[in-house]
């Protein structure tokens, strides 16, 4: 007969105070099986799990009900408490008391009873619960980065910097993300190419970093430690080995007037290209949708009359004039399959798409633009080369008017949520209105300023205060052209205003979102977004970098809207928690794994069919055939368990009997 | 019957999503009846139609699957 203790946990007030404990620990003593019962104010405090040690030698117990918070926050916890008294840590299930019972009823009574239920429940399916032992799998030690944002290129640099090896994976040409399209960086003004330049050589340069530019994840595989990757090599249709980086072809080709991505359009490029100077790999790329030459047919593909000469690709110049015979036409994309331990997301974010803001002329009105279009005016190295002019005629403005909280805060047309930055940036952009051109007037509309941060309250203050800028508390209705100029039509909230001012230019703070494709690469890992498409991590508080899929790990903004500092921050955790991964040499692997149990089994390959792991293939021993789990790929969902009907395949720790167990169990009145 | 003034509804809830959803809502202290008993199954795929029948032969007033 099994000998369950059951341990009732107060949690302080958060389940006494709906949830009469006492009750329930006296009612749970005459449950059959259970030997000993008690309650305690807090089980996961030291002197708790020290109580249940004791109880559970003094008492000879063998198997534990632990009825407290989720078994989401302290299953583990509770598990080493047990081993350390002895037992085999899944001797144990934890009753759900606290976000099941007492933080959703109102009725005392019906919680109490609810909670004796569910400890039932345990103490049921505890009472067939069986030692189980995990087993050990190798961690493949090399981390793959996904997105080479600043966030990928300092997880990179920590990684490697700890002596693993890297694969960081970016899907355009170059590495550097948006922080390599901004001009200086709030709160220090430092210009932002100079900070992350010297950081981007030395990703090329690292010998444990290998950057896969161009490059996309196709899909992934496998578990902790143990990650199938395969990641898509874009055709470059330029020899990397070859290339120095001298770029002849750039300046020869003829394709000239395609918008530059990296300049957000404003700008153009050719269709051999780097999207910017600093590019690292500084090694072009051909652009197939706008190569004369690729979209020339191939030769070899038309048939011609006899006599007739058949027609020749059209261009060729870059190939013509490389001296390292490094352009490869026929170059294809490539796909390169590859074992990870550890994967970690640092995708980014986008700005915000500013035409649903129809009233703001947004995307119509030339003098209207983004303040991503503004970092890329005002950067020497962008397409007025530094200058702030007005994009209609090309003259300096008189008056620049920079509105906040465009997407942002704005359930109808955008997000609710604040995208945290913009505050900043308008600040940093009115300060550099002001330094180029001292003679103009800079006025910012907000709702409210969001300056916390080290250094930020004072930086906005010093755009108010040194620098002169206007700040006007208030909604903007709308902005329209007359005469040549704009109109910004607003409310001044604290004056109780209308306003109405004319403008020469005006700069929408568009927030961030997520990137348009996040979900998609989401699901293609197995993990989640939130309803915006932000990576939704384990604990916003406790585990703000770790992915409920092990061994995935994200930094940046693509797990909410952040600034520079707390990206890097992000990063920096990221490479401490892969770090620890690594300093193992092998990982326990869950044992809540399926087994099939081969005289039972009727070899009818159902499980075969269902598992969504392809973890189970058919055996055959001595002419017997028979279906077995591969431990390593079983991920524990008991889909087999449910489909086999001689009962051969049962989910350690889940098994048919626990189960009816726990059933029949909640249900004794 | 006359202790126990709730129904009894069963609910076999997937750890990852419902089970999980389930806690969120605790940790939103969001009130609901406290008729259902919600058991975790470690996911849909593991649901056998089997504690579906037991849960009723037991006399459960309801069963609710969700995942
Ligand atoms: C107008 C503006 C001004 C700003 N000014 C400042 C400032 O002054 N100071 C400051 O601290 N912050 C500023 N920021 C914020 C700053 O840009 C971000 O904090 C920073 O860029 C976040 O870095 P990240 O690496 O997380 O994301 P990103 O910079 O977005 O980088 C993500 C990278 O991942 C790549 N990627 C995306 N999806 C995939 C995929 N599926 N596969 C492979 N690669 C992928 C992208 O191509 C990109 O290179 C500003 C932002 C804006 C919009
Ligand atoms: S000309 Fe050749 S070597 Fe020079 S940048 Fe172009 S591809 Fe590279
Ligand atoms: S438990 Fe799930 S993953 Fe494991 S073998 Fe069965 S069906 Fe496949």
């Amino acid at each position: 007969m099994a000998r369950v203790g059951v341990f009732i946990c107060h949690c302080g007030s958060n389940i006494a105070g709906k949830v009469d404990v006492e009750a329930v620990a006296r009612e749970s003593a005459s449950i059959p099986g259970v030997a000993y019962s008690s309650h305690n104010k807090y089980s996961c405090s030291e002197a708790g799990q020290k109580t249940i040690i004791d109880a559970i030698k003094e008492n000879r117990l063998d198997r534990v009900v632990i009825g407290a918070c989720s078994p989401k926050m302290h299953e583990n916890t509770f598990r080493n408490t047990i081993r350390q008294a002895g037992l085999n840590p899944y001797m144990l299930e934890i009753a759900n008391l606290r976000e099941h019972v007492s933080w959703v009823t109102e009725d005392r009574d019906a919680a109490t009873r609810k909670a004796l239920d569910l400890v039932r429940s345990a103490v049921g399916k505890v009472a067939f619960a069986k030692p189980l032992t995990p087993g050990k799998v190798p961690v493949e030690k090399r981390a793959l980065i996904i997105g080479g944002g600043i966030a990928g290129i300092q997880a990179a640099l920590d990684i490697a910097g700890m002596g693993y090896e890297v694969v960081l994976v970016e899907r355009e040409p170059s590495i550097g993300g948006r922080m390599a399209q901004l001009d200086k960086t709030f709160p220090t003004l430092d210009c932002s190419a100079c900070i992350l330049s010297p950081r981007m050589v030395d990703v090329a340069q690292n010998p444990n970093i290998r950057l896969l530019s161009y490059s996309e994840v196709e899909s992934v595989g496998g578990y902790v430690g143990n990650f199938d990757v395969v990641i898509r090599k874009k055709a470059r249709y330029v020899n990397e080995s070859k290339c120095t980086g001298c770029l002849e072809c750039v300046s020869k080709c003829p394709v000239r007037k395609i918008p530059n991505e990296f300049e957000n359009g404003k700008a153009m490029r050719r269709a051999i290209y780097v999207p910017f100077a600093q590019s690292v790999p500084k090694v072009p790329v051909i652009d197939k949708n706008h190569c004369q030459y690729l979209l020339s047919p191939d030769p070899s593909t038309i048939e011609v009359k006899e006599g007739e000469r058949k027609p020749r690709r059209r261009c060729g110049a870059c190939k013509i004039v490389c001296g390292q015979d490094a352009i490869d036409f026929e170059q294809q994309d490539e796909f390169i399959k590859e074992k990870f331990g550890a994967i970690v997301l640092a995708t980014g974010f986008n700005p915000f798409d500013h035409s649903k803001y129809g009233e703001y002329g947004a995307g119509r009105i030339p003098d209207v633009i983004t303040a991503l279009d503004f970092e890329r005016m005002v950067n020497s190295s962008g397409p007025t080369e530094g200058k702030i002019l007005r994009p209609s005629n090309g003259e300096k403005p008189q008056r620049v008017v920079f509105i906040q909280c465009v997407g942002s805060r704005d359930e109808a047309k955008g997000v609710p949520y604040c995208s945290r930055i913009c505050c900043m940036f308008t600040a940093k952009q009115a300060i550099l209105t002001r330094e180029k051109l001292p003679d103009a007037e800079v006025f910012v509309f907000y709702m409210d300023i969001r300056a916390a941060g080290k250094g930020y309250e004072e930086f906005v203050r010093r755009a108010q205060m040194e620098y002169g800028a206007e700040y006007i508390r208030g909604r903007v209705s709308r902005v329209y052209e007359s005469d040549g100029r704009l109109i910004v039509k607003a409310a001044d909230t604290l004056a109780g205003l209308p306003v109405e001012m004319e403008a020469d230019l005006v700069v929408l703070a568009t927030g961030s979102v997520a990137r348009e494709d996040a979900f998609e690469l989401a699901s293609a890992i197995g993990i989640t977004t939130d309803s915006y498409g932000f990576i939704s991590e384990v604990h916003p508080k406790l585990k703000p970098v770790e992915i409920p899929r092990e061994g995935v790990f994200a930094c940046g903004a693509c797990l909410s809207p952040r600034d520079i500092p707390d990206t890097v921050a992000t990063a920096g955790a990221v490479a401490a928690k892969v770090g620890i991964l690594f300093s193992k040499d092998f990982l326990e692997s869950d044992p809540m794994v399926a087994e099939i149990d081969p005289f039972k089994c009727a070899a009818c390959g159902a499980c075969v069919a269902v598992c969504p792991y392809s973890a189970i293939t058919m055996e055959e021993f001595r002419g017997k055939k028979f279906a077995k789990v591969n431990e390593a790929m079983c991920q524990g969902c008991g889909t087999c368990t449910a489909a086999c009907r001689p009962g051969a395949a049962q989910l350690k720790g889940q098994t048919d009997e626990q189960i009816l167990r726990s059933v029949e169990a909640v249900l004794q009145w | 019957m006359v202790e126990n003034p709730e129904f009894k509804v069963i609910g076999f809830f997937c750890n990852w999503c419902s089970y999980a959803g389930a806690d969120l809502a605790g940790n939103m202290r969001l009130n609901y009846p406290a008729d259902v008993r919600i058991l975790r199954i470690p996911c849909t795929g593991r649901m056998d139609p089997l504690f579906a029948l037991k849960a009723l032969l037991e006399g459960a007033d309801g069963v609710m699957v969700s995942g």
